[in-house]
């Protein structure tokens, strides 16, 4: 499980919100890119942003995780799309899926969705969840809607609380005479049904304490004050990339650099203006970590 | 050597020397190859491939090209993107919109693109049917608000009489109500002139599944003798056909493209129109009110007279669209 831990790098010394600013500026040029070349720019700066944040290994272990979900995209799409010119593969016909002709444009698409499937759960996953303090998040929150941030603050504590119950029973399941030392699939729904189980009786008692600590009164949940700090240098340099990476992106679309058509034949032009916008992209992604001053807090 | 069975002769070469473990894989491959299975994008078809687009029902033409660009064992879709500007919906398996003219609702009606190989209503969609040498291809948009079932239209002429269905040509006969006469020869006379051989018959109670069939006459002689003759009758919706004749056979309706009456076609008109029943073979009728409206018939039937036509009505030798567009005055 990821979660956040405050490292001495230039991303956590900056404010939460903004750190999340970041990460979502990176998931949404992504989003706005087809190119493969402005993803790859976009993938070194996100891997480059979790390694100089000291968030690598996350980043690696999400990656675990991510990279069959990009390859099972990639493998779907030219099974579903009856797209493209160039067939590379005649399957005939298959039941009710009809005649399907696999296609090099329907290949390289599946990959590009694959890559950009993988980049936001690196991005939107493993990059915001190391490096953006959700606590200090919600704190900010709650001064637009109190009752939705102790809802979320309630649900970010639990995950990890229900994740260490679900130790503690495979532990004891493993206790067991003649249980195997790694559960099988009938075991794991088991210790799934249990914690399930707990997670609702751990609501229950998280909702009365609540109520008899008083938080269900208006005066509880009132918004909080406003927190007065200072801008830091690290704040405005990851808002300002921030900002630099989305109007990099729609400027690019607005201008039609990084263009890409995948069908019916795939167009993905590189020029000057395509190397020059992918590296401009990796430098504003990751010039702010060149500024290490006053990074421990 | 077809791309298949070149497949399959490689497979049983490889399994002669390997024996019996690798059995099963072979097996496999063999039926892979046989079923249209392989790499690479197989043979391109032998000769050209026709491809037309047009709209409200072949009035307007947008593309016409007798030999379009044609890769490997390309779909009709495919062929389709090779050549237009297409725009597709639900994973490429549906065209929204040829060079700029799109399917969806046009002042309030359902229009969409519907596409005929051979003058023939696919039963698949574009991504299932592969494109064979000499095949005709015809786009067209169409208010579908009657029918978006029209089994067979006359505008591809002469096929599917000269390459068939699916690659595969099929029997042709002549069917006539009066088989010494000058319009049944006419007609036999036009497919034979183009290298069909069609055999020459009266008409027939058993028709055959797999022979196409063009019946010669006028319609109260050919009218009740079918499934197809009594779709005709029944209308559009049920024949595709927007055309039909009055009680007695003496008059000619011509429809508009909502199933309206358009026009009243007197004594001695003619209709070559197409149909389909059914897990049958087309059946063209050259017919009309009376022997003269046959006659009338007979000389439409022609590849510059029905070329891009869903059907065509003929009154004193001039051809009369169907359907006609509507709004038009009968």
């Amino acid at each position: 499980m990821i979660a956040y831990e405050r490292r001495a790098s230039p991303l956590h010394a900056a404010r939460a919100p903004v750190a999340a600013a970041y990460a979502v500026a990176l998931v949404s040029s992504v989003l706005l890119f087809e190119h493969p070349l402005a993803l790859v720019a976009l993938g070194i700066a996100i891997i480059g942003a979790g390694v100089l944040a000291g968030a690598g290994p996350s980043l690696a272990r999400a990656a675990l995780f991510a990279i069959p979900f990009a390859i099972i995209i990639a493998v779907i799409n030219p099974l579903v799309v009856r797209e493209g010119l160039t067939v590379v593969l005649r399957l005939g016909e298959l039941g009710p899926l009809g005649q399907l002709d696999v296609t090099a444009e329907a290949l390289e698409f599946g990959a590009i969705l694959g890559l950009r499937a993988l980049l936001v759960m690196l991005a939107g996953g493993a990059l915001l969840a190391a490096t953006v303090d959700a606590d200090e998040v919600l704190q900010r929150f709650r001064r637009i809607s109190a009752h939705s941030a102790l809802t979320a603050a309630l649900a970010v504590r639990l995950v990890p609380v229900l994740g260490r119950d679900a130790r503690r029973l495979a532990d004891a399941r493993r206790c067991r005479p003649g249980a195997a030392a790694r559960p099988g699939p009938a075991e794991r729904l088991q210790i799934v049904r249990a914690v399930a189980t707990g997670a609702l009786d751990r609501a229950l008692d998280v909702a009365a304490t609540l109520e008899v600590r008083g938080y269900a009164t208006p005066a509880a949940t009132r918004g909080a004050r406003r927190l007065r700090e200072p801008w830091s240098r690290h704040d405005l340099a990851f808002a300002a990339s921030a900002l630099g990476l989305v109007a990099l992106a729609l400027g690019a679309r607005l201008v039609g650099v990084a263009t890409f058509e995948a069908y019916p034949r795939t167009q993905a032009p590189v020029g000057a203006a395509e190397i020059v916008l992918a590296v401009a992209l990796v430098i504003v992604a990751l010039l702010p970590f060149a500024d290490r001053r006053g990074v421990e807090r | 050597m077809t791309g298949a069975s070149a497949g399959a002769t490689a497979s049983s070469s490889m399994c002669g020397s390997r024996g019996r473990r690798l059995g099963p894989l072979c097996a496999t491959l063999a039926a892979a190859a046989l079923g249209g299975c392989g790499l690479g994008a197989g043979d391109a078809p032998g000769t050209g491939v026709g491809l037309t687009a047009t709209r409200d029902f072949g009035s307007r033409t947008l593309i016409e090209l007798d030999k379009a660009k044609v890769s490997g064992s390309d779909t009709v879709m495919r062929m389709l993107d090779r050549n237009a500007t297409v725009a597709k919906r639900f994973g490429g398996g549906f065209v929204q919109e040829i060079d700029g003219v799109a399917g969806g609702r046009s002042a309030g009606r359902p229009v969409d693109w519907f596409f005929y190989v051979n003058g023939i209503e696919s039963e698949k969609g574009a991504t299932s049917v592969d494109v064979n040498g000499g095949d005709r291809i015809w786009w067209d948009h169409h208010d579908w608000t009657v029918t978006p079932h029209i089994p067979a239209v006359v505008g591809s002429f002469p096929e599917p009489f000269l390459h068939g269905r699916k690659g595969r040509r099929l029997p042709v006969r002549v069917e006539c109500a009066d088989p010494g006469s000058k319009p049944c020869g006419a007609v036999a006379e036009e497919l034979i002139g183009r290298g069909v051989p069609a055999g020459r018959s009266s008409l027939s109670h058993s028709p055959a599944d797999e022979t196409l069939r063009v019946l010669v006459g006028p319609w109260k002689r050919l009218r009740g003798r079918d499934i197809e003759a009594d779709n005709v009758d029944s209308g559009p919706r049920a024949s595709g056909v927007f055309a039909r004749f009055d009680r007695g056979a003496a008059r000619l309706v011509v429809l508009d493209e909502r199933g309206r009456s358009a026009r009243t076609l007197g004594a001695g008109s003619g209709l070559v129109a197409a149909t389909r029943a059914e897990a049958r073979q087309p059946v063209w009728y050259v017919t009309g009110t009376d022997d003269a409206g046959v006659a009338s018939a007979a000389r439409a039937f022609d590849e510059s007279v029905l070329a891009d036509r869903f059907a065509l009505a003929v009154e004193d030798d001039l051809p009369v669209r169907v359907p006609l567009a509507s709004g038009r005055k009968p």
